[in-house]
């Protein structure tokens, strides 16, 4: 009997968690060990920032310990990679041990790094981690009208409706307490609309519009000048603030940028329809780590670890995998209190968008509750 | 393109997707001196609308949008300071 072949996960988020949980339904441990190895300190389920704040959603249950969320039968290693090197087929860990492979999955996510915007640091406030997000709640709570800001500071980010879910929640939570006439909601953007795909773009504006939400389009994010409540735009423009919501900018990790694997703002190259990395067979990469042009969202990791974990199993079953990874993804983006729209789209097809619902809402609400008890587990 | 308007730096877009080649130009042109002249090679038709949108409004000039064989090319000139 031979050996089991090793399939080696690095990163413990989203995409890690569920290739490795689905690769585990799919093979048995004679024929493929799964080691993943990652360091979060808790898994927690992003969409639910733009809820928390409005105290929409109790946190805690968006939170789980990593080491919970695994199947049986998944060596779970919590350290932190520190090198990666292809040319030798090895992986190196901060503890000092290193980790061969036969097949490599890169799925290490991506960081916020605010001090790419000069006067983002203790002045601006978002909703992208559990820790900002509870603080943001409690200064909304202290909010008494004036000129709140809100956007993104650079592409790409972490799912992108989310600074236009946000907004929706913010229009209504202000309405609500009785202060919107007291109000001016700005939202800026990067492109010359709302929202990166144009059909969504449109339907937003007109929402948008009709909140009296007002729209700041091609501003890129240049300097916060907090000593005069102004953010400024690499174009030119200022806005006015009370209170700046500004998503962090992003970038890949340190590590795939020291190993070579991406330039600094560290996201790797990856072949678009086979998720491998460079022309080799047995590396692949998946979820933010990526330069793929689709969402960084656990919804697309989603759909890559699905078609991953069906390429790898087929692989060490001996059988030639010929399907491709299309881009599909589907998410599910709130545009209101109790409405929201699913998108479905691919890499060939835009999505469309021409109502939204109270059902779509419900998918909406009840995703922290679909992820952790089926989606994380690969069992959807 | 004329002989004055050589490009300081081509940056080679082509494959990706909008909003990459404008995220791109625009990583590029903060780098940039002005006076520097930068042209943008893409094969996402949505760049031909998007960056000369960018450049006019970031207040720099548009030398020309290109049909080339397969894709756009976009030259812009860093005239802000």
């Amino acid at each position: 009997m031979t050996n089991p072949k090793r399939a080696l996960i690095l990163g413990d988020g989203a995409a890690g968690t569920i290739l490795s949980n689905k690769l585990r339904l799919l093979t048995n441990k004679e024929e493929l060990e799964i080691v993943v190895i990652g360091n979060s300190r808790q898994h927690y389920f992003k969409p639910d920032g733009i809820q928390i704040p409005f105290s929409l959603k109790p946190y805690r249950k968006s939170v789980k310990n990593p080491a919970f969320l695994f199947n049986s039968g998944i060596n779970y290693i919590r350290d932190e990679v520190i090198r990666i090197d292809i040319a030798q087929r090895f992986v190196t860990v901060k503890s000092g041990k290193s980790y061969d492979y036969d097949y490599l999955i890169i799925a290490t996510g991506n960081r916020f790094t605010p001090e790419d915007v000069p006067g983002y640091e203790g002045e601006a406030k978002h909703f992208y981690d559990l820790q900002p997000t509870l603080a943001l709640k409690e200064d909304l709570a202290r909010f008494n009208g004036g000129d709140i800001v809100v956007g993104q500071s650079s592409i790409p980010i972490q799912c992108p409706p989310a600074p236009y879910e946000f907004t929706f929640l913010l229009d209504q939570y202000l309405r609500e307490r009785g202060i919107r006439d007291k109000t001016n909601i700005h939202y800026i953007y990067p492109l010359n609309r709302v929202f990166t795909m144009s059909t969504v773009a449109k339907f937003i504006d007109e929402l948008f519009e009709e909140k009296g939400i007002m729209t700041h389009t091609l501003f890129n994010v240049d300097n916060i000048d907090s000593k005069n409540k102004r953010v400024n735009s690499i174009e030119g423009e200022s806005v006015n603030y009370d209170m700046l919501i500004l998503v962090p900018p992003h970038r890949g990790q340190k590590v795939i940028t020291e190993s070579g694997l991406a330039d600094e703002l560290g996201y790797v190259d990856v072949d678009r329809h086979r998720l491998t990395y460079a022309g080799n067979d047995d590396v692949f990469v998946i979820g933010d780590a990526t330069n793929l042009p689709v969402s960084k969202a656990g919804a697309a990791a989603h759909f890559q670890s699905g078609y991953l974990s069906h390429h790898i199993a087929s692989d060490i079953g001996g059988a030639a995998y010929e399907e491709q990874y299309n881009g599909e993804c589907a998410c599910t983006t709130v545009t209101g209190k109790d409405n929201a729209i699913t998108l479905f789209f691919s890499y060939d097809r835009p999505p469309r968008s021409n109502f939204h619902s109270k059902s779509d809402f419900l998918l909406k609400w009840t995703s922290a509750d679909t992820y952790f008890s089926g989606m994380v587990r690969g069992i959807m | 393109m004329a002989e004055e308007t050589k490009p300081t730096k081509i940056i080679d877009a082509r494959g990706s997707y909008c909003p990459g080649p404008l995220m791109e130009l625009i990583k590029n042109y903060k780098q940039a001196k002005t006076g520097d002249v930068i042209s943008l090679y893409s094969s996402d038709s949505g760049t031909k609308t998007d960056a000369p949108a960018w450049i006019k409004k970031s207040g720099n000039e548009l030398i020309g949008v290109y049909d080339r064989d397969g894709y756009f090319e976009i030259v812009l000139k860093k005239t802000r300071q």
